[in-house]
């Protein structure tokens, strides 16, 4: 029984390991925290996993849990010294089809988002992965106009750190 | 507006370049123990109550409680005692119990208010610690104070102080109680300070939204 349930879980994760390494991009700036935070995801996911009911998909589930642990019972560590270049290079890859002023674009809107405190960049990671706005409440515990009205906060937020 | 529309595309774009971990990495982590700040903060209140009764035995042997025979307080003690073990319990009942109700599935909100609860378990336990402290402190000061005026002394008159002695004496008795119960606070504000600060931000965050 409990090796069926390990079972289910370790496959689900690996097939929507994504979510949670995306999380963790929005959240850490160097590769071992990356690592460290994806670690702390897995493990609350498995502990919270015998509660998880199959009411919702799988990955609507794990979009909670793993911002929560994100938001709230992660410990961040600061390690080394880090780099605008270094963030850059960890948070995205660069695509060749960019030409240079949109790739310094990106570049500026990553770090901008960076920025944000915790509550923020979870909203605007729900919003960059299309979820609409009583997912994003649901998720966040907040009203639907609460969320709207938290939206458009933190897009002139972003736009005051781009044009400060 | 545009950059973040320009932002969500090449999030999209990403898909591909994410690390890709194998079942037996996953299989393996589920494992790892949590690091997470609220099972930390039941583990250091528990540690805590261990330490606290340890030194409490180690301190009251048999000396100590012949002391207290001889000068007819063991009823006094014995209550005290059943007191303060009685608040003690209910707090690492408060801790565990707050330990127990934050889930990860609910949403960041009622999760960060179950966070908060436990957040002012922990200053109400600082709160008691530092009283309670400072009670016993005074308290045996005084009674020290009282028992040695009642002794039979020949010569009395070697043992009186002027008052401005007195004023002195009691200076000097705040200045270390302050001291002392400054430094407990400041420990306590290291020990928890740490684990809570972020998270007060963000809760003052969401926060500002209820409105």
């Amino acid at each position: 029984m409990e090796k069926e349930l390990e079972h289910q879980f370790v496959s689900n994760l690996e097939r929507d390991q994504n979510i949670v390494h995306k999380i963790c991009r929005i959240y850490t700036n160097d590769q071992a925290s990356h690592n460290d935070l994806f670690q702390e995801i897995t493990i609350q996911l498995w502990k919270a996993y015998p509660k998880f009911r199959g009411d919702s998909k799988f990955s609507t589930w794990m979009y909670r849990v793993a911002l929560n642990t994100a938001i709230t019972l992660y410990r961040k560590k600061k390690r080394g010294i880090q780099t605008q270049d270094y963030d850059s290079v960890h948070f995205r890859i660069k695509v060749d089809e960019y030409d240079d002023e949109t790739e310094q674009r990106l570049s500026l809107m990553y770090n901008a988002v960076k920025e944000l405190n915790d509550i923020d960049k979870a909203l605007v990671f729900l919003y960059l992965e299309d979820k609409n706005y009583k997912e994003i409440s649901e998720t966040m515990g907040i009203s639907e106009v609460n969320a709207r009205v938290k939206m458009n906060r933190v897009k002139t937020k972003l736009k005051n750190i781009l044009n400060p | 507006m545009d950059e973040l529309d320009l932002l969500k595309n090449d999030w999209n774009k990403q898909q591909g370049n994410y690390p890709k971990l194998t079942y037996d990495q996953i299989y393996k982590m589920i494992w790892k123990r949590s690091h997470s700040i609220v099972k930390w903060i039941f583990y250091i209140s528990i540690i805590e109550l261990l330490v606290a009764t340890l030194l409490n035995v180690v301190f009251s042997g048999d000396q100590y409680w012949e002391d207290i025979e001889k000068n007819e307080l063991s009823g006094v003690v014995t209550f005290l005692y059943v007191i303060s073990y009685a608040i003690t319990f209910y707090f690492i009942y408060r801790f565990y119990m707050n330990y127990k109700r934050i889930s990860t599935t609910d949403d960041a909100s009622t999760l960060m208010k179950n966070i908060l609860k436990t957040r002012k378990t922990v200053k109400y336990y600082i709160g008691y610690v530092l009283i309670s402290s400072g009670i016993t402190v005074v308290g045996i000061t005084t009674y020290l104070i009282v028992k040695h005026s009642n002794k039979d002394v020949e010569d009395i008159s070697n043992y009186s102080y002027e008052a401005i002695d007195w004023l002195k004496f009691i200076g000097v008795s705040i200045l270390v109680l302050t001291v002392f119960l400054g430094l407990i606070w400041l420990f306590y504000r290291l020990l928890y300070g740490i684990l809570l600060r972020r998270l007060k931000r963000n809760y003052t965050e969401l926060k500002k939204l209820e409105v």
